[in-house]
């Protein structure tokens, strides 16, 4: 897994790449609650995630509820085939606030 | 001699000639014996009493429950003091009760125990007692107490208080007799109305629908009113729903649960396709107005003839077994707590499972049918009812059921819990289903595809995803289908690291997967300690937390998942499995 941090237009944009699963949702999670802790609007890019687990889940609703906590906008863009797929199994498909592209949600969430 | 000597005493005003206290007692003994209306027995006796011993006026004193207590009860003659409360030992008749003895007291006015008041308050003057206890053994229920003789010149003998403590003796008893009477008579009332309600509660239970109907059920109350239930009914489309439930406690409360419970189930069920989502509402029902710490295990669900298919919620009730028509067994375990603990949270249904019988049988049951076998000896309680499934398979549904609590049942009033089986059995539908060439399914041989032995390590989960993904995709899997496993088997081999090795671990697990019959087998075994299965469950959805998802992405991506018997060696075996094509 791979992952990015980039400020655009006042959003954090957080990106992953490759599997968030077992091994590295540890480093995941560390990530994306640093980037909800800096109190700007989170937008989490999950459009190159091939596989993402229940850990990896776990990770996004913690910071979702971190984020809610601060008062801050946390959403997930261009979520790929597979991490929508677990998301929806989890029933969190429609906790979240998700954006089809970067786009949108920068301008919706900025 | 005159003829006034020979004379009978003067007939007392309105009354009868009594010739001598024998013929009082046969006189009294008869109305004890022809009246159970104690009051009104006990008045009559004593105005007998203070006719016969010429007294101005007598009262009934008796005492109450708890003995504390004397109460004037019926009173004749004098002044009507019925309804006068005195304390158990307060005046000549509360010691008269103490002491258990008859008393004669000539002139009350030296006697410091007379009750005065009496006199002051109705100007009567009361100058000669002559009372006895009423006692039967040493059992006390008050005393008759008889005020002056009629002629003032005249005072109460020897005579006449061996016949008042007679008297007494036998008025006594007639009330002891009376009051067993009474309690036999409410006994009797109570008995009655728990018969019309077990016949009331037998009224739930569906009628037996005759064979070839495929699903059938059995209630043995162990008393006559039970906290058990089945029912089942065809739904318009032609599936057909069931539910079976064990409402904890027994008794009269336990059955009125019951009642309401099955009743929501059958008016809900007719108009709710979905048994998750209908427990759901029954338990949010059962929640808002249960008596405290009742609730309601229960099973409920949907079987289709035409697929041979059963859509089933369990909350908290014994695993429902299916009997494969090949011959294994599956248990299902328990999803969801029992109902009526805890509301469900944001509306979601309970868990389902949906499995496909196949020709094979889903039973249905209490734990009384598994604690029944319990008892007679230490062999696992399921196990042996696995036996008495074995014993019966060939036989029709509804006999078989029978056949396989008749052990359960050796005789009358043994039972110590209700037994209730209900069975869905698709061996019927399923010849219907497939009358040609039923053979070709059965001997596809089962073809390995994968066996893969790797450490527990988070490391190793990318090269497992990949080869479960590779293995799918050979054997026609979809791609939706193999993401799908490949989801299943990543969190599995998870919970076998974070679970049962507690951590990474060095220790080995063992993936196997293979296909047979039209399905896609997997198989995951490890070495850890043997683990509870009764507490692998998925989490509630309803709960918004981090963790614990796992188990319910398996559950909700693969048709069956079972944990099978740990091998020899121990360990834990993991069956997931998911049909193809």
């Amino acid at each position: 897994m791979k992952h990015s941090v980039k400020e655009d237009s006042g959003s954090l944009v957080v990106g992953f790449e490759g599997d968030v699963d077992l091994q590295n949702s540890p480093q995941a999670r560390k990530v994306l609650l640093e980037a909800v802790g800096r109190r700007q609007p989170v937008l989490v890019d999950l459009s190159s995630v091939s596989y993402i687990d229940s850990s990896g889940i776990a990770c996004l609703v913690e910071s979702l509820q971190a984020a809610r906590k601060a008062g801050t906008a946390f959403a997930l863009v261009a979520v790929s085939d597979s991490a929508l797929r677990v998301l929806q199994l989890a029933r969190l498909d429609t906790v979240f606030t998700i954006y089809g592209s970067l786009a949108d949600g920068l301008a919706q969430a900025g | 001699m005159t003829s006034e000597d020979t004379a009978p005493p003067p007939a007392p005003e309105g009354g009868e000639l009594i010739a001598d206290h024998l013929e009082l007692l046969a006189e009294m003994g008869r109305d004890f014996a022809a009246s159970l209306d104690i009051d009104d027995t006990v008045r009559r006796a004593l105005a007998r009493i203070t006719r016969y011993v010429d007294a101005e006026g007598g009262a009934v004193f008796l005492l109450d429950d708890d003995g504390t207590q004397l109460r004037c009860t019926a009173c004749v003659g004098a002044t009507d003091i019925t309804g006068l409360v005195l304390g158990a030992d307060q005046g000549i008749v509360g010691r008269s009760v103490q002491n258990n003895t008859g008393e004669i007291v000539r002139d009350v006015s030296k006697d410091p125990a007379f009750y005065s008041k009496v006199d002051k308050q109705t100007g009567f003057t009361t100058r000669s007692i002559l009372c006895a206890p009423m006692s039967v053994q040493d059992q006390r229920l008050g005393a008759i107490e008889l005020v002056n003789k009629r002629d003032p010149g005249a005072l109460f003998d020897e005579t006449d208080l061996r016949v008042l403590e007679v008297l007494s003796t036998s008025a006594a008893l007639a009330l002891l007799n009376a009051r067993m009477a009474e309690a036999l008579v409410e006994q009797e009332r109570v008995r009655r109305e728990i018969e019309l309600a077990a016949e009331i509660q037998r009224s739930l239970l569906p009628a037996p629908r005759p064979l070839p109907f495929p699903v059938h059920g059995l209630n043995v109350p162990a008393r006559l009113v039970s906290g058990d239930f089945y029912d089942f009914f065809p739904l318009s489309d032609g599936r057909i729903a069931f539910n079976l439930g064990d409402v904890s406690g027994k008794g009269m409360n336990a059955a009125l649960l019951m009642a309401k419970t099955a009743s929501l189930y059958r008016c809900l069920g007719k108009s709710v396709g979905e048994p998750g989502r209908l427990l759901a509402i029954i338990n949010d029902e059962i929640c808002e107005t249960a008596t405290r710490g009742m609730f309601v295990t229960m099973v409920g669900g949907v079987y289709d003839p035409a697929t041979g298919t059963v859509r089933l919620a369990n909350a908290g009730h014994e695993p429902p077994l299916v009997h494969a028509a090949a011959g294994g067994f599956t248990a299902l375990a328990a999803e969801a707590p029992p109902l009526g603990i805890v509301p469900a949270a944001g509306g979601e249904g309970l868990p389902e499972t949906e499995l496909r019988l196949d020709g094979g049988t889903l039973y249905v049951f209490t734990d009384g049918v598994t604690e029944g076998l319990r008892a007679d000896g230490d062999r696992l309680a399921v196990d042996g009812f696995k036996d008495h499934i074995r014993a019966h398979a060939g036989q029709p549904t509804d006999e078989r059921l029978q056949g396989v609590v008749a052990p359960l049942n050796p005789g009358a009033g043994t039972l110590h819990d209700d037994i209730t089986v209900l069975a869905v059995d698709d061996s019927g539908p399923a010849k219907e289903r497939a009358p040609a060439a039923p053979a070709a399914a059965a001997e596809e041989r089962s073809e390995r595809l994968l066996d893969i032995r790797v450490p527990a390590r988070a490391d190793r989960l990318k090269m497992i995803r990949a080869a479960v993904s590779q293995a799918a995709l050979q054997c026609g899997c979809s791609d939706a289908v193999a993401r799908d496993l490949v989801i299943a088997v990543d969190e599995a081999c998870q919970n076998v690291i974070r679970h049962a090795y507690g951590g990474e671990s060095d220790s080995e697990m063992v993936l196997e997967i293979r296909r047979a019959e039209g399905k896609i087998e997997l198989l995951l075994r490890d070495f850890a300690e043997t683990i509870d299965t009764a507490a692998v469950r998925p989490r509630d959805l309803g709960d918004l937390r981090p963790g614990g998802l796992g188990t319910h992405f398996i559950r909700e991506v693969m048709d069956e998942v079972d944990f099978l018997p740990p091998p020899a060696e121990g360990g834990n075996l993991l069956k997931m499995a998911k049909r193809i094509g």
